[in-house]
């Protein structure tokens, strides 16, 4: 099976661990993944919000690239796919658009036909549950909570997803081990999205402090999340708040620890909160499955 | 393609259905924390006023909840969206929408709306990456091509025009 890789600013740039954790947990799951000379998405809540024109064209031209050799692109951001599954969706039924958009390509002599599909990771996870548990080295026995992102679910007569209540993400947890526990709001926005944290951080804050709280008042060991972008607000507004000490894992770091992958190698260890309590765990988790 | 108007917008976004039943500010996270009141944000639309010029439309995170629940089916984060496309079109910045147009200069000098730092950099090799990843920046051509693509965008036309 073979995929273009979207790694998405955050996880190339930002968090490595999780791009990182994708190539590992790909290999172990038979995806090959190919690299193409990517940009930004670029981004649904800034990008689109000062011209919507220029976003569907620079995200066309991403789609452009893999199209060529036929690959469907993957992305492991609810925030690139919001953006790469929206561009494809708008391009597929508005021709006018379609012509804009091919129109500012041809100055660079690309054209995007819309042959291939945007998908993100846990598309692909979701069909592969036998390799995920033939795989998996080590139950890991942890209370999550699970982050969906809102650009993963919603529009969803574009996404096709159930946005009130998908049970995705939450189904591969418990196949690695873990239980998904419930907690207050926990489909809401983390506040990162529409330019609202880059615009007006204090805002921005205030919503995450609220999540953040259910959350803590749920007592997990950790964050689950499908998404870079909420990825980076979990982790850094946590220290900006200087409160809660709950460490956060993006899925695919998730599973790499479950396939036997050292934290060090998943990057687990350059989050801003600490997520030394899940090493330990997972060290303890390690003692006794050899038993 | 035409030049859209609040109107068109209003139209295109179906909110002449509203009810005005409020479900879409009762399901807002940032309304609950700030001014922001998607109701009022509708109903002004629909009565033609200059809403975009409202800073409180940039406090909406378009996490599509209230598009999501509307009974009515109305487009409202696509209009909030498109409202804030006319704000920057008639130069109508409010203070916060200042701050994303570092990450479309980031966009056009690297390709990247969040780039590279040093310290990250090293951080991919110590964990088994490239160095710098492949990307639009890797390949000085490919950088070019992709500059004279964004050259040619609405994105960076209004960008300058504060």
């Amino acid at each position: 099976m073979k995929y273009a890789f979207f790694p998405g600013c955050i996880a190339k740039n930002v968090y490595p661990g999780i791009e990182k954790a994708t190539r590992l947990v790909s290999a172990k799951l038979g995806i090959d993944l190919v690299d193409y000379e990517y940009s930004c998405c670029p981004p649904p809540g800034v990008i689109a919000c000062y011209d919507k024109d220029s976003w569907l064209t620079l995200g066309a031209r991403n789609l452009s690239l893999s199209e060529k050799d036929n690959h469907d692109i993957m992305t492991i951001c609810a925030g690139c796919y919001g953006t790469l599954h929206n561009v494809w969706h708008t391009l597929k039924q508005d021709q006018d658009k379609m012509e804009f958009v091919n129109e500012h390509l041809s100055r660079i002599d690309t054209e995007y036909k819309g042959n291939i599909r945007p998908v993100h990771f846990v598309d692909l996870l979701s069909k592969m549950r036998d390799e995920i548990k033939q795989n998996k080295e080590i139950d890991l026995d942890f209370r999550v909570a699970v982050h969906y992102g809102c650009h993963y679910l919603k529009p969803s007569d574009v996404t096709g997803e159930n946005s009130e209540a998908p049970k995705i993400l939450d189904e591969i947890v418990s196949l690695l081990g873990c239980e998904s526990v419930p907690f207050k709001d926990r489909l809401t926005c983390c506040g990162a999205g529409g330019g609202v944290m880059s615009g007006e951080p204090d805002l921005s804050l205030k919503i995450i402090d609220r999540k953040l709280k259910n959350i803590e008042k749920a007592d997990v060991d950790c964050i689950i999340n499908i998404c870079s972008f909420c990825h980076m607000n979990f982790d850094q507004s946590q220290k900006k708040l200087h409160a809660y000490d709950i460490p956060v894992l993006h899925l695919n770091q998730l599973l790499g620890l479950a396939f036997g992958f050292k934290h060090k190698h998943l990057g687990l260890h350059t989050n801003l909160v600490s997520t030394r309590d899940i090493v330990k765990k997972v060290k303890g988790a390690k003692r006794e499955s050899m038993k | 393609m035409e030049e859209k108007t609040v109107e068109s917008i209003v139209n295109e976004g179906r909110a002449y259905a509203c009810i005005q039943c409020g479900k879409c500010t009762g399901s807002c996270p940032s309304g609950r924390e700030c001014g922001l009141r998607t109701r009022k944000v509708i109903h002004m639309a629909r009565l033609g006023m200059d809403i975009y010029k409202t800073e409180e439309l940039w406090d909406c995170t378009t996490c599509y909840t209230c598009q999501e629940r509307c009974p009515k089916d109305v487009k409202i984060t696509d209009i909030i969206i498109e409202l804030r496309n006319m704000a920057v079109k008639n130069s109508f910045y409010p203070t916060m929408a200042e701050v994303p147009k570092i990450i479309i200069q980031n966009l056009y000098s690297t390709g990247n709306g969040q780039p590279l730092s040093p310290e990250v950099s090293k951080i991919r090799s110590i964990i088994g990456l490239n160095k710098e990843p492949l990307d639009a920046s890797t390949n000085k051509d490919t950088l070019k091509k992709f500059q004279k693509l964004l050259d040619g965008l609405p994105l960076m036309q209004w960008g300058e025009t504060q």
